[in-house]
């Protein structure tokens, strides 16, 4: 029970001192005065900012235009095939082999009968 | 509000001179601000810059000019977030790194034994900031708020677009956090100048 209480003493006295440590903490960081460079640094930043924001800008329209290009481009390319390829027999392989096979092939083997050996 | 609405409405219209106007009045509350969140004076002017550069590009989002203050510290705390996280890759400093000098240093502030000279101002700072790089940079930027510039639950509230409760929840667990590592540092010390006597 005693040792609780002294538990309990030892960390209200913790509490008030970390209290006062915040305190001296916010005495020894006073707002400073800012430094005479200040202004210009910060216009000198938010114009450095606005330029790269306007090179990806710039870039950015860039590369919209040359995959827009590059579509159309594309497009061309696969309707000409497309043009070509509607030249060429519409068969497949097989059925272009098959045309070719000639039906003699098929047709019914003509067997001599056998000579009488007698 | 330290400025007008007019000013602020002039300003996300794209006028240059109103914008120079809100940065002007503006500027040194929230390098102080900074400079409490951070503890680093020496990076403070760059982070600055960052978040009116944030300002700048964001200001057409702005729904009204009355909620422009909440914004702004939330521009405040978010770019204060991105500074510590590169700084805690870079450094990877971590709670147990707290120096014994630290340490003796806090023990001292807080039973406000020394004067505050600029040395000892480095150290306070310091020693803050390695009690606080245990727990993680939201936690820590919420604690600073809350303890050091001592923002409301409320106007906490409207800078996170969090409910109150949840806050309240957060805040007593980094609080927590970091008074353990104070107290268990303390001891340390205590153990330490005690054993020198």
């Amino acid at each position: 029970m005693d040792h609780d209480n002294m538990d309990q003493d030892n960390m209200g006295s913790d509490e008030t001192r970390l209290n006062a440590l915040f305190a001296a903490y916010r005495d020894a960081c006073p707002d400073p005065e800012p430094s005479a460079n200040f202004m210009p640094m910060l216009w000198q930043k938010i114009e450095a900012r606005e330029q790269t924001s306007t090179v990806f800008g710039r870039l950015a329209r860039n590369l919209v235009t040359a995959a827009l290009a590059l579509s159309v481009i594309l497009g061309l390319a696969v309707s000409l095939s497309h043009s070509r390829a509607s030249a060429l027999p519409s068969e497949s392989y097989v059925e272009v082999l098959a045309e070719d096979q000639n039906l003699d092939y098929f047709e019914p083997v003509h067997i001599e009968p056998a000579a009488d050996q007698h | 509000m330290l400025v007008e609405f007019e000013l602020i409405k002039r300003a996300q219209e794209g006028d240059g001179a109103a914008f120079n106007q809100l940065v002007l009045a503006y500027r040194k509350r929230i390098l102080g601000t900074i400079a409490r969140l951070i503890g680093h004076p020496e990076d403070v002017e760059d982070v600055g810059q960052e978040v009116f550069l944030r300002l700048y590009f964001s200001l057409d989002q702005l729904r009204s000019a009355e909620v422009f203050e909440p914004w702004l510290y939330r521009l405040t705390s978010n770019a204060a977030y991105d500074y510590l996280r590169k700084r805690r890759r870079r450094m990877e400093s971590r709670m147990a790194d707290l120096s014994e000098q630290q340490v003796v240093m806090a023990d001292a502030l807080a039973s406000e034994k020394v004067d505050r000279d600029e040395g000892q101002r480095k150290r306070i700072r310091e020693a803050v900031d390695s009690l606080l790089d245990g727990v993680s940079e939201e936690d820590r930027v919420l604690l600073t708020l809350k303890e050091v510039e001592g923002l409301s639950l409320k106007e906490l509230g409207t800078i996170y677009h969090v409910k109150e409760n949840a806050l309240k929840v957060r805040l007593f667990r980094a609080r927590r956090r970091v008074l353990k590592a104070f107290a268990t540092a303390r001891k340390r010390s205590v153990g330490v100048s005690g054993s020198r006597q």
